[in-house]
C-alpha cells in the first residue's frame, strides 16, 4: 500500500476498546492536504466524531495519537505527537504535544494515528509491533508510576527499544490535568492522562521497523543541513540549548513577566536561586534530547543532599520552575526538582499542578480555606512540604487532594466562599507562567487560546525578547517598533493570529514549538515558505506558503467551531479581573494592566470574527472550505448574523 | 597500525539519534533505524551511547565469514556485498552487536567511517580517536584529581 504522498504513513488504526476490536483504515488524501497531520487531524476528528453531548470521561471521548508527515523523517526537532480529546479540565477541544522518541516509532511502524473509542472492560494497554497491533493485558500495569510502566513493558515484551505512552495512577484516577509521559517527556496539558483511565488504557507500546521515505531525499537532507547551520551559529539559539527553557528564569523575571504567588506579583526575589545558571552548574548531568533533537531540553540532574538526595531524569522546565517553584514562593531547588520527578512519575501536568495549588495557598492565606480544610497542612506561601504532601494526594484522590483533583475551577465552585475571585484561569484551565500584564501579547494570546490559558497556541515570540529582524520581515517596517515591544497592545492582534497558525502547523507537522521552529523563528529562519519547502521536499505535496498559512488558519477555525458548538462564544475569551483591572505592582510592568476588549477587537477583525459575539460568519468557514461546519453551526444556531 | 574508533562520551551523548539519521540518509536516501550503521542505546536516566563497529585488529566478524566478505581497506573493514551470502556468522559473532543484516537484501551492514555522523553529532563530541588517546585522556584526569587530592593533604 502506498500513499499518494510520501512522509506519511498512510493509515490509521483505530480501537473500539469496548468491543475489543482493532481495525486499520488509509488514510485519508483530503485529510491530509486540508488537515497536513498530528493536531490538524486530531482538530478534524474531533469535530466528526464528539459532539456536545459527550462527556470528556465517558466511553464516547476519542482518544487520538497523532503524527504528522515530518515525523520521522529525521528533519531537526521533528519528534513530537500530539494527543487529542475532549478535555476533562476544560471541557472543550483538548490536545497536548510531546516529544522524545515515541511519535517517530509510530511512523515506523507504519501508521499516522491512532483513534480510541469506548472503554475497556478491564486495563488494557496497546501493543503495535509493525503490523501487529494488539489489546494487552495490564491488570499488572494498573496503579504503576510511567516510569514503572515502560521499564515493565520493555523488559516483559523483550525489547528494549520499545517506546512507551503511558498514564500513572492520575491518570487512572481520573484527576483532571493528569499527563500521558513517554521517556519522560510529557503531553501534559488538558487532562488527556485522565481520558486514557476513563478508557481503562494504560500505555501504549510501539516498535517499528518501516522505511520513512521523503519525496526528495537529496534536496531535503540539504535543507536539513542548511538548517542545521541555523542551530550551530545563533547566540540565542545556543544559550537556550546550553541551558535548557530554566535559561527563562531570569530573563522572565527581569520583565516580571511571573506568576508568583498565584499572580500577585511578576517578581520573585529568589530568580537566582531556581535559575538555570544554578541547575546547569550545581545539578545538570548531561544533555538529552528526542528524536533528531538540536536543542536537548532534557536535562538530567543529581541533588546531592538529602532529603531529596537522587539522580533524576530531567530538569525541571522553565514552566514547572515556575509552577513548582515562584508560583508558590518556593526556593528550595533541591525540594522543586524532586516535585517534578513526583508529577512525572505519578502523570500530573506540572502547570495545572503548581496552578491549583497556588489558588489553594492564596485562600489560605486570605483565610478562605484553614488547616480544616487541607487536612491539616499548611498551605503557606514557600512551604515546600506541603506541596511534596498535596501532589501524592491528588494523584491518589486523598482528602484534599480529592478536591483539588478536580482543577481550580471546580474546586472553588465546590468550595465557594468567594474562592472564585483568586482563580487564575481561562475556560477552565490554569494560566501558564506567563503574566499577560508584562507581556500583552501573552495576554490576549492566553484569552483566545483554543484548549484555554495557553500560551503555545500562539507562542507570540517576536515581543518577547524584543528581536526586531523577524518583525521586519514578515510584518514590515511600519509594525516596528510597538510590535516588538512587550508592553505595548499595539500591533499584539497581528502577532497573534500569526502566531497561531505557524503553532497549527507546528503541531500538526510535529515541528518543536520550541526549537524546530522557535529557536529559527527567533531569527526568522522558519516561516510559512520554509515550511512550504521542507513539506514539498518531504512529502510531494506542493503548496505554497501562502497556502499552508491558509491550512493553519483552517486547523484554528476548526478548533474554535468545536468550541462555539459547545456553547462557548466571545464571553469565554476574557483573563482574570488581577490582569485586565489590577495594575502589576512592581518589576518592568508596574502599573500595566493587560488591555484585552481593545487587542480583542483587532483580532477578531483580523480573523474576520464577529467581533460582538466571538462567532465565525459562514462565509469565512466556507472560505476556508469548511462548508460542512458553517452549515451545522446554522443549524445549532451559532452563526452570527 | 594506525586505527581510530567513532567514540563518544555516555555523559557527552544526548541519545538525540541525528548520527542514525545522517546514516540512513548517506547510506539509504530514506529514513530507517534498522537501516543504519550506528544504532544508539538509551539506559535509564543517563546512559545513552551509540552502538557502532569499533574496526577490530582481529576482527572476529572478518575471520568468521565463510566466504570472506569482510575486507580490510585502510583502517577499515568493509562488506563486500557481490561476495556476502548473508548467513549471518558476522553478525553472531560480533562482540558488540556492531554489524546486522539489512532488512531488504540480507548482507551484511556495518560503519564503515564515512564520517557523515560525525559532522552531524548536535554536541560535537561523536568523534574519530585513536584508543590510545582515550587512554591518555582518561590518565590525564586521573592524574589531575591526584595531584588536587594530594595538594590538599598539603602533601606536595
Ligand atoms: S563488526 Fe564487530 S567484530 Fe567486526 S570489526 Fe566491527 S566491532 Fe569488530
Ligand atoms: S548524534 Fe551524537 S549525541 Fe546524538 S545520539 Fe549520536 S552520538 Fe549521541
Amino acid at each position: 500500500m502506498s500513499f499518494k504522498y510520501r512522509g506519511y504513513a498512510g493509515e490509521i488504526i483505530r480501537v473500539d476498546l469496548t468491543n475489543n476490536i482493532v481495525t486499520k483504515q488509509p488514510l485519508d488524501v483530503k485529510l491530509a492536504e486540508n488537515f497536513i497531520g498530528g493536531a490538524g487531524f486530531i482538530t478534524k476528528i474531533l469535530w466528526d466524531e464528539v459532539s456536545p453531548e459527550t462527556d470528556p470521561l465517558s466511553p464516547e471521548n476519542r482518544l487520538i495519537f497523532a503524527v504528522g508527515p515530518l515525523c520521522g523523517t529525521g528533519w531537526p526537532v521533528s519528534c513530537r505527537f500530539e494527543v487529542g480529546a475532549k478535555s476533562p479540565l476544560t471541557g472543550i477541544y483538548g490536545d497536548s504535544s510531546c516529544c522524545g522518541h515515541w511519535g517517530p516509532e509510530l511512523k515506523f511502524a507504519g501508521y499516522d494515528a491512532i483513534v480510541f473509542q469506548g472503554k475497556a472492560s478491564k486495563p488494557v494497554y496497546l501493543w503495535i509491533n509493525d503490523n501487529s497491533v494488539r489489546i494487552m493485558d495490564a491488570g499488572d500495569l494498573w496503579g504503576k508510576t510511567t516510569g514503572e510502566t515502560e521499564e515493565i513493558i520493555r523488559r516483559d515484551l523483550g525489547d528494549h527499544r520499545i517506546q512507551v505512552a503511558s498514564c500513572g495512577p492520575a491518570g487512572e484516577n481520573l484527576v483532571r490535568y493528569a499527563s500521558i509521559i513517554s521517556q519522560r517527556r510529557a503531553a501534559a496539558r488538558c487532562g488527556l492522562g485522565a481520558v486514557m483511565g476513563s478508557k481503562n488504557l494504560k500505555a501504549v507500546a510501539v516498535r517499528g521497523s518501516k522505511d520513512v521515505k521523503t519525496e526528495n531525499p537529496k534536496e531535503f537532507y540539504e535543507f536539513m543541513k542548511e538548517i542545521i547551520e541555523v542551530y550551530r551559529n545563533d547566540f540565542y539559539i545556543l544559550d537556550r540549548i546550553k541551558f535548557g527553557t530554566p535559561i527563562l528564569v531570569e530573563l522572565m523575571n527581569e520583565i516580571s513577566r511571573w506568576p508568583v504567588k498565584n499572580f500577585q506579583t511578576g517578581v520573585f526575589p529568589y530568580a537566582k536561586e531556581i535559575g538555570g545558571e544554578r541547575i546547569r552548574k550545581e545539578y545538570r548531568i548531561k544533555d538529552r534530547g528526542g528524536f533528531g533533537c538540536w536543542a536537548t531540553c532534557e536535562k538530567p540532574v543529581q541533588v546531592k543532599n538529602q532529603p531529596y538526595a537522587g539522580i533524576y531524569a530531567k530538569q525541571p522546565e522553565y514552566e514547572t520552575l515556575s509552577a513548582l517553584g515562584a508560583r508558590l514562593w518556593i526556593r528550595d531547588l533541591d525540594a522543586i526538582i524532586y516535585a517534578n520527578e513526583l508529577c512525572d512519575e505519578l502523570g500530573l501536568d506540572t502547570i495545572s499542578t503548581g496552578g491549583t495549588i497556588s489558588w489553594a495557598m492564596e485562600c489560605y492565606e486570605r483565610g478562605i480555606l484553614t488547616k480544616e480544610d487541607t487536612d491539616g497542612l499548611e498551605l503557606t506561601w514557600g512551604n515546600h512540604e506541603a506541596l511534596l504532601e498535596l501532589i501524592p494526594k491528588i494523584a491518589y484522590r486523598k482528602g484534599f487532594g480529592a478536591i483539588l483533583a478536580e482543577g481550580s475551577f471546580r474546586a472553588a465552585q465546590k468550595i465557594g466562599r468567594g474562592s472564585e475571585k483568586y482563580l487564575m484561569t481561562v475556560k477552565k484551565m490554569e494560566i501558564a507562567a506567563q503574566d499577560g500584564r508584562a507581556q500583552k501579547s501573552m495576554g490576549l494570546a492566553h484569552a483566545v487560546a483554543s484548549r484555554g490559558a495557553d500560551h503555545l497556541k500562539a507562542f507570540p515570540l517576536v515581543d518577547e525578547l524584543g528581536r526586531e529582524e523577524p518583525i521586519k520581515a514578515r510584518f514590515g517596517e511600519k509594525y516596528l517598533p510597538e510590535m516588538a515591544q512587550p508592553l505595548s497592545p499595539k500591533y499584539k492582534a497581528y502577532e497573534v493570529k500569526d502566531g497561531e497558525e505557524l503553532c497549527a502547523l507546528c503541531d500538526s507537522l510535529s515541528l518543536c514549538k520550541s526549537s524546530g521552529t522557535c529557536l529559527p523563528l527567533y531569527t526568522g529562519q522558519i516561516y510559512f515558505e520554509d515550511m512550504a519547502k521542507i513539506l514539498k521536499l518531504a512529502t510531494g505535496m506542493r503548496v505554497s506558503g501562502e497556502e499552508l498559512r491558509r491550512a493553519g488558519e483552517r486547523i484554528v477555525n476548526l478548533q474554535r467551531a468545536f468550541n462555539i458548538r459547545e456553547g462557548l462564544s466571545k464571553n469565554d475569551d476574557t483573563l482574570p479581573d488581577r490582569f485586565t483591572k489590577i495594575p502589576a505592582p512592581e518589576g518592568a510592568a508596574k502599573g500595566h494592566v493587560v488591555e484585552l476588549e481593545k487587542m480583542l477587537d483587532e483580532y477578531y477583525g483580523l480573523r474576520g470574527w464577529d467581533q460582538k459575539t466571538g462567532l465565525i460568519p459562514g462565509k469565512k468557514l466556507e472560505e476556508l472550505g469548511l462548508d460542512y461546519v458553517a452549515e451545522e453551526l446554522k443549524r445549532l444556531g451559532k452563526i452570527p448574523f | 597500525m594506525s586505527r581510530k574508533i567513532l567514540y563518544i562520551d555516555p555523559l557527552e551523548c544526548t541519545g538525540c539519534r541525528n548520527c542514525e539519521i545522517a546514516c540512513s540518509y548517506i547510506k539509504e536516501g530514506l529514513m530507517n533505524p534498522q537501516k543504519s550503521r550506528i544504532r544508539v542505546v538509551r539506559i535509564g536516566a543517563t546512559f545513552d551511547s551509540p552502538i557502532v563497529c569499533r574496526q577490530c585488529v582481529n576482527a572476529p566478524c572478518a575471520q568468521s565469514c565463510p566466504v570472506e566478505a569482510i575486507e580490510r581497506r585502510g583502517r577499515v573493514w568493509v562488506v563486500n556485498t557481490e561476495k556476502c551470502i548473508g548467513c549471518g556468522i558476522c553478525v553472531q559473532e560480533c562482540p558488540f552487536g556492531a554489524i546486522w543484516l539489512h532488512p531488504d537484501n540480507g548482507t551484511a551492514i556495518k560503519c564503515d567511517q564515512c564520517g557523515n555522523c560525525v559532522r552531524h553529532c548536535p554536541p560535537g563530541k561523536l568523534r574519530f580517536i585513536d584508543p590510545n588517546d582515550i587512554a591518555y585522556e582518561r590518565g590525564m584526569k586521573h592524574s589531575m584529581k591526584l595531584k588536587e587530592l594530594l595538594e590538599e593533604k598539603n602533601e606536595l
